[in-house]
């Protein structure tokens, strides 16, 4: 066999071995990660979270700004996959409230008014 | 010839491979992560799930809860770093409602005495304990439905009912260590014992503010301090105390004529 062909298997040989080292055994650590990346279920409870202080602040502008932390998903579909996620988990009956009400408010809030009227 | 080269060129080659496929797994193409949890979160929106954990808690008081979701962020020292976010919160002027809401967390925190039965016994709710995120142990809170139900808030522990507290003694301390004209505020109950908790209310000629003791639990439960403008006359107020002390300004000490530095206001109040 050629030199240069047994030369190209070897470093095929370290690509491979590189991309199992790179990616298995000591891959990019997890960290700075954003909201968006969470768990379903943490991500649920992110969204009850922000019920919960929206029932406590009564500002909902607030709480849009806080959903939109969860990625680019729509306030109202992150809402809508959080309760998804909560009945099947069996969420507590007052806590499934809070996420309804809000789900409820989100559906009638107009971003343009929050500019006008902060 | 090339008998005489040996192999060394596959060891090269093993080499560049293997520089290639590493450079490519970290740089190029990293490993993309879903499913995370908290503790993975960059700092900033670990700072912000604090304070929205905060601002829930403030609604639940259901501190077994809040302390489940404080946990996921795997913080060896949780509540030093919640009593240092409320300190920041008061300092950035962040919102008042988050400001209060960690100030709250942070004393419950530092005191962990809040009994579960008080929390479950709220409203109407039972006590079934629902699924939550990881198994956490998330009990159920009032339920809101019920015409007239109300979620109460537990009493803050530290300031027992109608208590009153008096100025038992202010002076002023010179230390050379100190390059900022403070005050620092002391509160104990009737034993002596250092109080969490309590409000503190200070104003000025156009403007006031608030803070707790307890904030800074390495300097005592019952320590609150407040940085001082020296062209500023202040005046000092604890909640449920019609007693203010006016006329805290700014006073500088001497040393031997020859250095001045700011000195600082120690109030010590005590529980009637």
């Amino acid at each position: 066999m050629a030199r240069w062909i047994r030369f190209l298997i070897t470093v095929a040989l370290g690509v491979a071995g590189g991309l199992y080292y790179g990616w298995v055994i000591n891959p990019v650590d997890y960290l700075d990660m954003t909201p968006d990346s969470l768990r379903a279920d943490y991500q649920a409870d992110y969204v009850l979270m922000v019920a919960e202080a929206y029932r406590l602040e009564g500002d909902l502008g607030t709480a849009v700004h806080r959903l939109a932390m969860l990625g680019d998903t729509p306030p109202a579909e992150s809402v809508a996959e959080a309760t998804l996620y909560a009945v099947q988990a069996s969420y507590g009956q007052a806590d499934l409230l809070l996420i309804q009400q809000l789900a409820d408010d989100l559906q009638t809030w107009n971003p343009d008014l929050e500019t006008f009227f902060p | 010839m090339s008998e005489e080269r040996g192999h060394w060129y596959l060891v090269t080659g093993l080499i560049i491979g293997a520089a290639l496929g590493v450079a490519y797994a970290w740089f190029i193409s990293p490993v993309q992560y879903v499913d995370t949890s908290p503790a993975s979160l960059r700092e900033d929106f670990k700072e912000q799930y604090r304070a929205l954990v905060a601002s829930a808690y403030m609604l639940s008081s259901d501190l077994v809860r809040a302390k489940a979701r404080l946990d996921q962020l795997k913080d060896p020292d949780i509540n030093q770093t919640i009593a240092m976010q409320a300190q920041r919160s008061l300092a950035e002027e962040r919102p008042e409602a988050e400001r209060h809401a960690l100030g709250m967390l942070a004393m419950a925190l530092s005191q962990e005495a809040l009994p579960e039965a008080t929390v479950l016994n709220q409203g109407s709710s039972s006590s079934k304990v629902g699924a939550g995120p990881n198994g956490l142990s998330l009990t159920d809170s009032p339920d809101l439905s019920t015409p007239g139900s109300s979620i109460t808030a537990i009493p803050t522990p530290s300031s027992t009912p109608e208590a009153l507290y008096t100025l038992q003694d202010i002076h002023l301390i010179c230390d050379q260590g100190q390059n900022q004209p403070m005050i620092q505020v002391q509160v104990e109950n009737a034993s002596l014992e250092p109080v969490p908790g309590v409000e503190v209310f200070v104003n000025w000629p156009g403007g006031e503010e608030n803070f707790f003791t307890g904030l800074k639990p390495e300097l005592g439960l019952g320590f609150a301090d407040f940085a001082m403008i020296p062209s500023i006359t202040y005046t000092i107020r604890l909640e449920q105390s019609v007693q203010q002390v006016p006329g805290l300004a700014a006073k500088e000490c001497e040393l031997a004529e020859v250095e001045r530095y700011w000195g600082f206001w120690r109030l010590v109040f005590v529980q009637k």
